[in-house]
């Protein structure tokens, strides 16, 4: 395959790699889910990339389409959830929610 | 017909809201258990007939123009719709008195059915990427359902919960991704056919270890299960009775199979990779359940070590390894959900879940007693019940594939599994009824019926097991280990 | 392709921007214009629904839940995210462009593929006739959504 989409993917893997980041060392609720949301535009623009790649880009967008849709769902729940966490503990804290031990 | 099984509780689940401003009980109650029973029916009386030939490939067809929806029936989906069906079944029934102190009792049915649409989908679609799709569709359910309580404890399993699922979800996301470029389809037979013709060992070995690390966690296989022991306690007990017993091995172990098996072919290397990852999650698992004081949580490990159980099977890919595996995720699925309901009911009853406050229970709550102990004799593979002969083919399988050390382990952690069973049984039912509670009751009528029906299924299927096996898990497995042929076959309605 | 170059910096350079600021409205802010840029690049690859969709919903929609959430979450104190995170991140990030730049380059050509099949017809005639069932999909996921915040936003007039 072409280099074009070895370039699109490299990008897609460092903007993963900054979400995972997040996610491993952030500690304020919200800023965990931005790593979330950094995550899911680095696998839609793989997803896009890969459709242009394979001249198959209107396949691609309806994945993507309904990608987006899925995440923003899960930004809803998300966002409640944190919400109501927010008015029990008064603090958006992840180490104030360390009270199940996994 | 066969999109009903999605159809329906989609269409319930949309009107349920609705219909919970007028009635706040009885009708939800009422509308939810149709659903089933209706799915029930269609399992037994289509479903049959149209696998009587392999597989079933149904075009749907709206005014007269085919719409571009295609369903794929073969053994195995048959199978866990039957299964999921059952279960489902049973915890809605319980729910009906269950629930009732938690409010908004028809936002809790609708979101439960959605969860069973968004299952029946995973099992009855022909794409990759539509496995994603009804994949999160459950998902995002099951994270609404675990915080439905809305305390503390809730909320933050639900959170951490979410947060790994959403990693997992991109991963598998990212391998259909690599998937889709090298083959340049994303359903079953293209991409099948395009890996098979191609050699490129390195991006598959790449997309397995994304499909693994992102299935195995919606499995909850060690060392991805750090979610499941907050999230199973926390839920209400009929949502931790359906996530324990369908929803990871639904959107965990059949997608596994169903994509490892059908699309990848299953290599030793991967075969290797599977029966490591079971084995660890049995032990690791069965250890950590010794030490639990709330009885939620030792069930919630004690799932993990199940589906280790399951995964030791499958991963073998010996006809009878997989046949095993099969059996014990029925039986799993259906005596872990009896316990957890059981759990609610002792919940309910005494106000905690610490097995260690409750004591001398038997004697004010026989049913509840008598069932659970069926549940777990049945998990522990004590004949005659159904875990013993399913733990049994598995470990038959084992020896037959000169896997010694493995069926060793497996026997033992089979031993671990029912000390701690009867660690609950002694703590919670016998010994000297505690001063506290004097004042408890058995539970409502429905929660009785429903885990009474789950004890008397959990009996039936050990008793008639080769019925069962001949019946029911012959055909999944037969459709497994044939592979991918049986997608090329197909008859068009 | 020097402007495809640049968006894509530009792109992951503003995801670094959210991901670092402590102040929650600017890494929102930020995260918003990093999505501009992507549907920007989705115009680029001639794929302009996609792109306008990302901005109307991921850079609109999303953006704004994230603005409610800030606005109804204010704390008395910030949360105080580890200094050493900050510190460790450019070493990391830099040890793994490294890394992506030199696996991709070792994989230029070594990739095999096949050809997929050409499409007809519109992206509206992609999106409703050849994937239709994933607008079922949709329909459930957005009612599961729609249901967990009503679930999860009730009113408890008992409590339990």
């Amino acid at each position: 395959m072409n280099n074009t989409w070895l370039l699109y993917m490299a990008f897609a893997a460092v903007l993963v790699f900054v979400g995972l980041y997040c996610l491993l060392s952030m500690r304020n609720l919200i800023k965990l889910f931005i790593g979330i949301e950094v995550i899911s535009k680095g696998v839609s623009l793989a997803l896009v990339a890969t459709g242009f790649a394979k001249k198959n880009i209107l396949v691609a967008q309806a994945l993507a389409v309904t990608f987006i849709v899925i995440e923003v769902s899960v930004v809803a729940t998300a966002l409640a959830i944190i919400i109501n966490t927010y008015r029990h503990t008064k603090s958006l804290d992840i180490r104030k929610l360390a009270k199940l031990k996994g | 017909m066969v999109f009903l099984f999605i159809a329906l509780p989609l269409v319930v689940a949309g009107i349920l809201p609705l219909v919970g401003k007028i009635s706040k009980k009885v009708l939800p109650d009422l509308l939810t258990n149709s659903v089933f029973i209706i799915l029930l029916a269609l399992v037994f009386f289509e479903g049959r007939g149209l696998i009587g030939q392999d597989v079933a490939v149904q075009q749907l067809s709206w005014l007269g123009e085919p719409i571009n929806i295609r369903l794929m029936l073969d053994g195995f989906s048959l199978f866990m719709l039957f299964a999921v069906s059952l279960v489902g079944f049973a915890i809605s029934l319980f729910s009906i008195d269950y629930m009732d102190h938690y409010g908004s009792k028809a936002n809790f049915y609708a979101l439960f059915l959605v969860m069973l649409a968004g299952m029946n989908g995973l099992l009855l679609v022909t794409d990759l990427f539509q496995i994603y799709i009804f994949l999160e569709v459950a998902a995002v359910a099951s994270y609404a359902l675990v915080a439905f309580g809305l305390g503390q404890d809730e909320l933050e399993a639900s959170f951490k919960y979410l947060m790994l699922s959403a990693v997992a979800s991109a991963f598998l996301l990212a391998g259909i991704v690599i998937i889709f470029g090298v083959t340049g389809g994303l359903d079953f037979e293209t991409v099948s056919q395009g890996l098979r013709a191609l050699d490129a060992r390195y991006l598959v070995g790449l997309c397995a270890a994304f499909f693994i690390l992102g299935f195995g966690l919606k499995a909850a296989l060690v060392p991805f299960h750090a979610w499941l022991p907050d999230a199973h306690p926390s839920a209400p007990a009929p949502i931790s009775a359906a996530l324990s017993g369908l929803l990871i091995k639904v959107s965990g172990v059949y997608a596994l199979t169903r994509v490892f098996l059908n699309v990848f072919g299953l290599t030793p290397a991967l075969s290797t990779v599977l029966m490591y990852l079971g084995v660890i999650s049995m032990v690791v698992a069965a250890l950590l359940a010794l030490g639990q004081t709330d009885i939620k949580r030792m069930l919630a490990y004690s799932s993990i070590s199940q589906v280790g159980y399951i995964v030791l099977g499958i991963g073998l890919g010996t006809p009878l390894g997989i046949l095993g595996g099969l059996f014990h995720l029925f039986n799993h699925a259906l005596a872990k959900s009896l316990l957890f309901l059981n759990s609610g009911s002792l919940q309910m009853a005494t106000g905690t879940r610490n097995l260690d406050e409750m004591g001398g229970l038997g004697k004010r709550m026989p049913v509840t007693a008598g069932t659970t102990l069926i549940g777990s004799l049945a998990i522990a593979g004590v004949p005659p019940l159904n875990g013993f002969w399913s733990k049994l083919i598995i470990i038959v399988a084992l020896i037959q594939a000169k896997h010694w050390a493995f069926a060793l382990i497996a026997v033992l952690a089979s031993v671990l599994t029912l000390w701690y069973y009867l660690l609950i049984q002694r703590k919670a039912f016998f010994g000297k009824p505690n001063e506290k509670w004097s004042a408890v009751r058995e539970a409502p009528f429905w929660m009785t019926v429903s885990t009474v029906l789950l004890a008397l299924l959990c009996i039936a299927t050990g008793i008639f097991f080769a019925g069962t096996i001949n019946s029911w898990i012959r055909p999944a497995a037969d459709a497994l280990v044939k592979g991918v042929q049986t997608m090329l076959g197909s008859l068009g309605f | 392709m020097i402007v495809e170059i640049a968006l894509l910096c530009g792109l992951v350079l503003l995801s670094v921007a959210a991901v670092l600021f402590r102040d929650l409205l600017k890494a929102a802010i930020c995260l918003a214009v990093a999505s501009l840029l992507l549907g920007i690049i989705f115009f680029r690859m001639k794929a302009p629904y996609i792109g306008a969709f990302e901005i109307s919903v991921v850079a609109g929609l999303i953006t704004v839940l994230f603005i409610t959430t800030i606005a109804l979450t204010k704390t008395g104190g910030d949360v105080r995210e580890s200094k050493a995170a900050s510190w460790i991140f450019p070493l990391v990030f830099v040890v793994f462009l490294v890394l992506d730049f030199f696996v991709m380059r070792g994989l230029i050509g070594k990739i095999p593929s096949l050809e997929a099949t050409p499409e007809h017809g519109t992206f509206g005639d992609v999106l409703w006739k050849l994937r239709t069932f994933d607008l079922v999909g949709q329909i459930g996921v957005i009612f599961a959504g729609v249901l967990a915040v009503l679930a999860l936003f009730r009113k408890r007039d008992k409590d339990e």
